[in-house]
């Protein structure tokens, strides 16, 4: 197959490595602060509400609510063509970050601002597990 | 509240513009449409390319040390120039800086301009029409977003939109006003790319994009540049264009991100316009007509709100109430804007607020008796902002 025939895998950055090897185990795992405690998102090797350096990957419980969805129907990429129309949102986890995922297993006009869902895994590739989210 | 300097109020003038074909102009690269653009503005303003010193200019992402290409075009050195990184936002920045250079006294006449191909880029092949894709594909992200399906700036927008009608009840028909005021605004402009008529029944049926975006939600895919020449207001009197003062601009950036906070709510323009207006003395009450940055029509619906011209919330009953007409309480976009003019990044919309400001249009086109233009420009990852206000002289 051609690279645009095959959906795009993610290419994690130096910083979001372990969230990746956490996915692939079918854990929510993200950056958590040792100095003020809070988690953040994306992975970065500081905190972006304190600055300190000191921090561990941890898991999060996975729950959440949508803070916002869209529904795609032009297909961007020949590797979508067979999932339009599908929805795009943002998470916001109940541990405070807004995660960008597809929320599954509900028809796209039944998703609504602040409906509850919780994470699945998407196993798309050989050692490659991506997040996803469907009704809690 | 950030207390702006009062010492740039109407210190300078735009005393040139121009723009160059717009639309379909293939065969042409984006810094040739530029200089296109930049070549008609000094000719406009009757001043000698020689007694240009600056440059602030910008152009598509992949082109390096632009401003160096563009002052090779124009044959000069120049004291100041450089260019831009601030997306949508950089084309008003770039008059801002433009004005205090020169209040620094590290240049005298700057030109100010962006240009790109957009239309060519995106139709130079059938597998670049369906990617529809400007951005070289080494700047675009790498995870958490592409494994999604998630591609494009239409998405990024049009989560704001849900946000936005989530809230406040905000329609389609809403929206679809925006789209079809900008359309009927577009067909007095000749040199507008959008020739024919939309109406609101158009509008609902043609194809979803990124709902709830359709298809006329969405600015235009474009080649095209312009260009404006800001020199002291002093200078100005003895030009050959009435001169429009630069009253104010302001800037705010939400690099926390266009997901987080409520930022794709209330946007960077609420904070960027405060300082502008506190910088020019004047209140939305004072502003005349407005260039607002329409990439997609929910941003120029939420920056309305977010300029003080309606409550936050209550934008689709202003747009509703045929503000943005010619005759409205607020003539907006008035040469077609993105959505339907040509989508030169916001540079189309400084160039069209200090023309409203010469009164030298046709009636049809003049928005009657207005003193005041607010200009407004969004962009980088929908978090950067910045506003200009213009005034009669």
């Amino acid at each position: 197959m051609s690279d645009r025939a095959r959906k795009p895998l993610p290419k994690p950055a130096p910083e979001s490595v372990p969230y990746w090897e956490a996915t692939k185990r079918h854990q929510l795992e993200l950056p958590k602060c040792n100095a003020c405690g809070k988690f953040w998102f994306p992975p970065s090797k500081s905190c972006p509400n304190c600055l300190a350096a000191d921090f561990d990957f941890k898991p999060v419980s996975g729950r959440g609510k949508v803070y916002s969805f869209v529904t795609f129907h032009r297909v961007y990429h020949p590797a979508f063509a067979g999932e339009v129309p599908y929805v795009v949102a943002i998470v916001e986890l109940e541990e405070g970050p807004r995660l960008l995922s597809n929320i599954i297993g509900i028809k796209p006009d039944a998703v609504k601002c602040e409906m509850p869902v919780k994470v699945v895994f998407d196993d798309v590739a050989e050692n490659v597990s991506v997040p996803k989210f469907t009704p809690a | 509240m950030i207390e702006p300097s009062r010492e740039l109020r109407d210190a300078c003038a735009i005393v040139g513009t121009g723009h160059s074909r717009l639309g379909r102009v293939p065969g042409v690269s984006s810094l040739d449409l530029l200089v296109e653009a930049m070549r008609n503005a000094i000719a406009d303003s009757g001043i000698n390319v020689k007694d240009i010193d600056g440059i602030v200019c910008r152009g598509p992402d992949d082109i390096y040390s632009h401003h160096q290409q563009i002052g090779a075009r124009l044959g000069i050195n120049v004291k100041f120039s450089t260019s831009l990184d601030n997306g949508g936002a950089s084309q008003i920045l770039a008059v801002a800086i433009a004005s205090m250079a020169i209040k620094a006294g590290m240049a005298s006449t700057v030109i100010c301009g962006y240009g790109r191909d957009s239309w060519s880029r995106t139709h130079s092949s059938e597998e670049a029409r369906v990617k529809n894709q400007t951005t070289p594909d080494d700047q675009l992200p790498k995870e958490f977003a592409p494994e999604y399906g998630y591609f494009g700036a239409v998405a990024a927008h049009a989560f704001g939109a849900t946000r936005h009608m989530h809230l406040y009840g905000t329609t389609r028909d809403q929206f679809g006003e925006i789209a079809v005021a900008c359309r009927e605004h577009a067909l007095r402009n000749p040199d507008a790319q959008m020739k024919k008529p939309l109406s609101i029944a158009q509008y609902h049926e043609a194809p979803q994009i990124v709902s709830p975006f359709g298809l006329y939600d969405c600015s235009l895919r474009s080649d095209g540049a312009g260009a404006v020449i800001v020199t002291s207001s002093e200078r100005a009197r003895d030009l050959r264009q009435p001169p429009v003062l630069i009253k104010g601009f302001g800037s705010f950036n939400n690099l926390r991100g266009w997901f987080n906070d409520d930022n794709m709510v209330v946007t960077a323009a609420k904070k960027s316009g405060e300082i502008a207006y506190a910088m020019a003395g004047v209140g939305p009450d004072d502003v005349d007509t407005a260039q607002i940055y329409d990439c997609f029509t929910y941003m120029v619906l939420t920056q309305l709100e977010d300029y003080g011209f309606c409550k936050k919330g209550e934008g689709g009953d202003f747009v509703a109430s045929g503000a943005l007409r010619m005759g409205g309480r607020l003539p907006t976009n008035t040469s077609g804007g993105q959505l339907s003019e040509a989508h030169v990044e916001g540079m189309l919309q400084v160039v069209e607020g200090a023309r409203q400001m010469r009164h030298t249009y046709p009636a049809d086109r003049q928005v009657k008796d207005a003193e005041i233009a607010l200009v407004s420009g969004h962009g980088g990852n929908q978090v950067c902002h910045s506003t200009l206000i213009l005034g009669r002289a």
